[in-house]
């Protein structure tokens, strides 16, 4: 294969390659590729926090007691943040790349956030373990799972009174999209899921004397319907695979949908709803590695924070400052926007982002300052919410330029470039680069990820 | 979009824009002359407590659901026959009494979110309680009318959802110098002198160049600006205050700005409420206090208006730990010398009909502040940035 193809095919289905990779990959063909990149994401591997200082509290306790429950969310969202650096950990070591990659598209599409670290931790791993697997199974455990249950307000959702909210929201965003269903399916699937619940551990429940055993009418079938059915029959829908392939497509290839592709895709994934084949079918096709999608993806706040570090490995010595720094680049994990997600591409990029996101390199990389503060949080006390606007130094960390140097020892400094710039450059960058002195290659990669060019993929 | 009204802006942005910078006396005048309106939204973060805000000191309910921390009535400044100011909030009530406040009551919405961060999103999106937008609604005004980053500032670093539109966004810029600055860093400039226009046809790679451009361009005009100011005001040193005293010395240099966004947190009062509200109700008032006489002498006053909101209010009842669990509806004050209904606008909603969470109920949406303001302030077409129609009120 190609290197600018096994670029393109690293960068969609991970965070690149680095040029050993490179080295290895381009004696093999794209099926060889392929098969290994599904290998290695074969099993997940669950993503845990070291949870025993808090694993005393209980249910029972918490309810009783006013003061623990304060304890608790203090020490969980402690264990947030722990989680979300070992994540982005996780995302720059691991060799599962493309299950990591999966995840963070479906974390996008199931869009969730929850302040009690076990069901985040189990929401995460949850999507994880489903992230290439069956589509419909895939719904109906999110549909079980507590953070989802409490952010969506299913668990208000009650025979006496039904909560539309998680129905709604299954529908328009989950599987279907926007004006392929009515009102009436709403309210009739909505009674379907009544009675959902988990406990404090995170297991889910059916609370009976909530449940609503009626009949209900929905999509032109009637029956006793659960949840589960609920998911049934809308995976009968067409529209449903057609939905996520959009998004798969739009994700993975370009956002510039190209409609034939996607019923393409459409067809082989409404066939048995099995994500891996779909996955494997895109990374198989010819027209995935056209020249107009490859460099063609503004880069996600993670992905270039991700894409940064397997270049040049950086351990951050403290776990606020990588979040400080998705905050400041607009995408915080585990804390989206709404249940609608990021929207992604030109969405990433404004005045401010895109100031700090070429600065970025020279400032983690080389030392160079930067001036910003992050926005404080809603809970932070009043000085807390102050002295954190004070605080003026940036993220302290450690730069491992030996791994860098072995990585490119046989690079000139034109592979360096076209290893870290993927989309085609235009005269006046070239002329950029000419300008640029060629002395170390330290200060050229950090250079190079300082360009407008970097940010793509 | 109404051709009319487009021109009408654009026409009246670019007469302001050619006038020569160094003039600066003239350009006040000009701005003033011109009637060019801008717009301060201030978030106070958190869920600020709208009961111990304006105070209905008549109201047994009032004192029967908070035993521990009402507001005792010789702490409170009457202001009618019912409601009265935090005692924090003498500043305020003296340009209340100027005729410069309007208190609207009970501002909210249907289903009210008790989730800051949901809560915070509905406001600026103005969403409906079950909808999802991907932008604000500063930034759909910016789509619709704005040409450059620079007509919406959030002082801050970073930008708010409220100010990203789907084509335009505003800028964040809380230290216009460090902000130029950072535009000028050579790794950011050194790539702007080689880019070609090839680039921005380019769909997403020119789009980065296109809003680098933007973002250079912006952040000069910011700052060349800003450094035009002069304000004879002693701010108070606090954060909040920074953040005014910016807002004034923009305003104040006649830049092409329509809106300001600007913030105080650490509202979130769930204990001991008592003292850290009246400390933060203390330095809201003060530093709009020196931001309004600042106003006046620069002769912006009259152009200028200003909307305090908070994403929830708090529950009426009080908790165990002498502070407040989230709420809904509350209290929301617009400050100008334009104002149609100065004092209050409408009662407070009733204490003893409260929703299933022992929460106000709300009797006006706060999309309707939003329609008066881009109607009849900003002078825009309030339903194609809200998506909708809301009743417009008569505060302006």
């Amino acid at each position: 294969m190609k290197q600018r193809d096994i670029q393109h095919l690293y960068w969609r289905s991970g965070f690149g390659a680095t040029p050993s990779q490179i080295t290895v990959l381009s004696n093999k063909d794209r099926r060889q590729i392929v098969d290994a990149l599904f290998l290695e994401s074969a099993e997940p591997t669950i993503l845990e926090v070291d949870t025993s200082e808090i694993d005393h509290f209980t249910g029972q306790l918490l309810l009783k007691n006013k003061s623990q429950r304060r304890e608790f969310r203090v020490a969980s969202t402690k264990k947030l943040k722990e989680f979300n650096a070992l994540w982005v950990h996780r995302l720059m070591v691991s060799n599962e790349t493309l299950r990591e990659k999966m995840t963070l598209f479906w974390v996008n599409h199931f869009a969730c956030r929850d302040n009690n670290i076990f069901h985040v931790q189990q929401f995460n791993n949850t999507i994880r373990a489903h992230a290439l697997d069956n589509f419909g199974d895939f719904v109906k455990a999110i549909s079980k799972e507590a953070a989802m249950l409490k952010y969506l307000n299913n668990k208000q959702n009650r025979k006496q009174r039904p909560n539309e909210n998680f129905a709604r929201e299954l529908m328009e965003l989950f599987t279907l999209g926007e004006g392929h269903y009515t009102e009436n399916d709403i309210k009739e699937s909505a009674r379907a899921f009544t009675g959902y619940n988990h406990n404090f551990e995170g297991e889910f429940m059916l609370k009976m004397k909530e449940h609503d055993y009626e009949f209900k009418t929905f999509f032109g079938h009637t029956g006793r319907y659960d949840g589960d059915d609920i998911i049934d029959i809308i995976l009968e829908e067409k529209q449903c695979a057609r939905f996520i392939c959009e998004k798969i497509y739009s994700y993975f290839v370009n956002e510039v949908v190209h409609q034939e592709h996607v019923e393409e895709l459409t067809e082989v994934f409404y066939n048995d709803y099995d994500i891996a084949s779909l996955m494997r079918h895109l990374f198989m096709s010819d027209w995935f590695y056209s020249e107009s999608n490859i460099g063609s993806k503004i880069k996600s706040p993670i992905e270039f924070i991700v894409g940064i570090n397997k270049t040049v490995p950086v351990t951050f010595k403290n776990d606020i400052d990588i979040i400080k720094i998705q905050k400041l680049l607009g995408q915080t994990l585990l804390n989206p926007p709404n249940v609608a997600g990021w929207k992604g591409g030109k969405n990433w990029i404004d005045s401010n982002t895109i100031m700090i996101r070429l600065k970025l390199p020279s400032v983690l990389l080389a030392n160079a300052r930067i001036s910003v503060t992050e926005k404080g949080e809603f809970e932070d006390p009043y000085e807390k919410y102050y002295y954190k606007k004070k605080k003026n130094t940036f993220a302290k960390v450690r730069v491992d330029w030996k791994s860098f140097e072995q990585e490119f020892i046989y690079s000139t400094f034109d592979d360096i470039k076209s290893q870290l710039l993927i989309p085609n450059l235009s005269q006046g960058t070239k002329t950029y680069l000419e300008t640029l002195s060629k002395s170390s290659k330290r200060d050229f990669c950090v250079q190079l990820m300082s360009l407008p060019e970097y940010q793509m993929c | 979009m109404d051709r009319r009204h487009f021109l009408k802006q654009s026409t009246l942005a670019s007469s302001l824009f050619f006038v020569p910078s160094f003039v600066k006396a003239f350009e006040n005048l000009s701005a003033s002359s011109l009637g060019y309106k801008r717009l301060v939204v201030i978030q106070l973060s958190g869920g600020n407590d709208g009961l111990n805000t304006i105070i209905p000191f008549r109201n047994d309910d009032y004192y029967r659901y908070r035993p521990k921390i009402a507001i005792s009535k010789p702490d409170i400044i009457k202001a009618t026959d019912e409601l009265g100011f935090h005692a924090s909030l003498l500043p305020l009530k003296k340009l209340y009494d100027k005729g410069h406040v309007t208190i609207i009551n009970n501002v909210g919405y249907p289903n009210p979110n008790r989730s800051h961060f949901r809560a915070t999103d509905i406001w600026q999106t103005a969403s409906d309680a079950n909808q999802y937008l991907q932008t604000g609604w500063i930034g759909r005004y910016l789509d619709t009318y704005g040409n450059e980053p620079y007509n919406a500032i959030e002082i801050d670093d970073s930008l708010s959802l409220a100010l990203k539109g789907e084509t335009t966004n505003g800028i964040a810029a809380k230290n216009p110098q460090v902000l130029f600055k950072t535009s000028q860093d050579p790794y950011f400039k050194n790539v702007l002198k080689y880019y070609q226009d090839e680039h921005l046809s380019e769909h997403n790679l020119g789009y980065l160049y296109k809003t680098m451009i933007a973002a250079e361009s912006s952040a000069t005009y910011i700052f060349e600006k800003h450094k035009t100011a002069t304000s004879k005001q002693t701010y108070p040193n606090n954060a909040f205050s920074n953040q005014l005293k910016t807002t004034a010395g923009l305003i104040s240099s006649g830049i092409e700005t329509k809106v300001f966004y600007s913030s105080l947190g650490g509202f979130d009062t769930h204990a001991n409420q008592l003292n850290s509200q009246s400390r933060l109700l203390e330095i809201y008032a003060e530093g709009i206090d020196v931001f309004v006489e600042d106003l006046k002498q620069q002769g912006t006053f009259n152009d200028t208006l200003i909307v305090t909101f908070s994403e929830f209010g708090r529950r009426v009842k009080q908790n165990a730990a002498n502070g407040t669990d989230h709420g809904a509806a509350s209290n929301l004050f617009i400050i100008g010398n334009q104002l149609k209904t100065p004092g209050f606008y409408n009662d407070l909603a009733s204490l003893s009909d409260l929703d299933d969470n022992g929460d106000l109920k709300y009797t006006i949406d706060f999309r309707s502040v939003y329609a008066t303001v881009l109607d009849k302030w900003l002078a825009v077409e309030d339903q194609t940035i809200l998506n909708s129609s809301f009743p417009k009120l008569k505060f302006l």
